[in-house]
């Protein structure tokens, strides 16, 4: 498969993503972008290969296109009418930050359970009483990365 | 599990106990807001076709992020 058409598919699962909330299946693909089943299978492959976005494990299924996840998670966020689900803190704020839109964030404290509400307006963070917290050094992200 | 968030020190502290953690890095809503803008104000864009090493360092020097644990 050309490059372009690998970047074109990206770009696609990200549209699907930003216009669903959802992430496209594979099977999604080959009417799309003229390609069998196993060429939309070998370029999910090969995307997840190059951290373009991620598989859950055994299957085609798509798991994460940071910030966005496929599934659902404690970092809830509503923009644009829709309501995400983000992989962690960071991309909680992630996701207004990449649709360029107004978001709100509910999550909560991983400790207390205490919910932890953010609001992103025109392009600013409002004050909140919470913090984030990083565990892993950067060099070692992307080793296990659903576990980051 | 990598990326939490929490309402005080005392319940990162308590959290990092009881995991028998060490203190990674920590961010005010403010400093997450811009490393978020930062790291995915382009994501959506069909040019984006990752980053490389440099391109990542850079960014992580632009926000002040310098320390070992941003080291790559």
């Amino acid at each position: 498969m050309d490059e372009d058409t690998l970047w074109e598919i990206r770009a696609f699962v990200y549209q699907h993503f930003a216009e669903t909330a959802r992430p496209p299946g594979v099977d999604e693909i080959p009417r799309r972008f003229a390609l069998t089943h196993a060429e939309a299978v070998s370029a999910f492959e090969e995307l997840h290969q190059r951290h373009a976005l991620y598989l859950q494990p055994g299957t085609h299924a798509i798991l994460m296109a940071n910030p966005f996840s496929g599934v659902e998670t404690p970092f809830r966020v509503r923009a644009n009418g829709r309501t995400y689900f983000a992989n962690c803190a960071w991309d909680s704020l992630g996701i207004p930050a990449a649709l360029h839109a107004d978001a709100e964030v509910e999550a909560a404290c991983a400790q207390s359970g205490e919910p932890i509400r953010l609001s992103v307006t025109d392009g600013q963070v409002r004050k909140a009483e919470a913090l984030a917290h990083f565990l892993i050094p950067f060099r070692h992200w992307y080793n296990d990365l659903p576990l980051t | 599990m990598n990326m939490l968030f929490f309402r005080s020190e005392e319940a990162l502290d308590e959290w990092l106990a009881s995991h028998k953690a060490e203190r990674g890095a920590v961010f005010s809503i403010q400093q997450l807001w811009e490393l978020s803008q930062r790291w995915y104000q382009d994501r959506m864009s069909p040019e984006y076709h990752g980053r490389t090493v440099k391109q990542v360092q850079e960014i992580f020097k632009e926000l002040g992020l310098t320390s070992t644990f941003w080291q790559i």
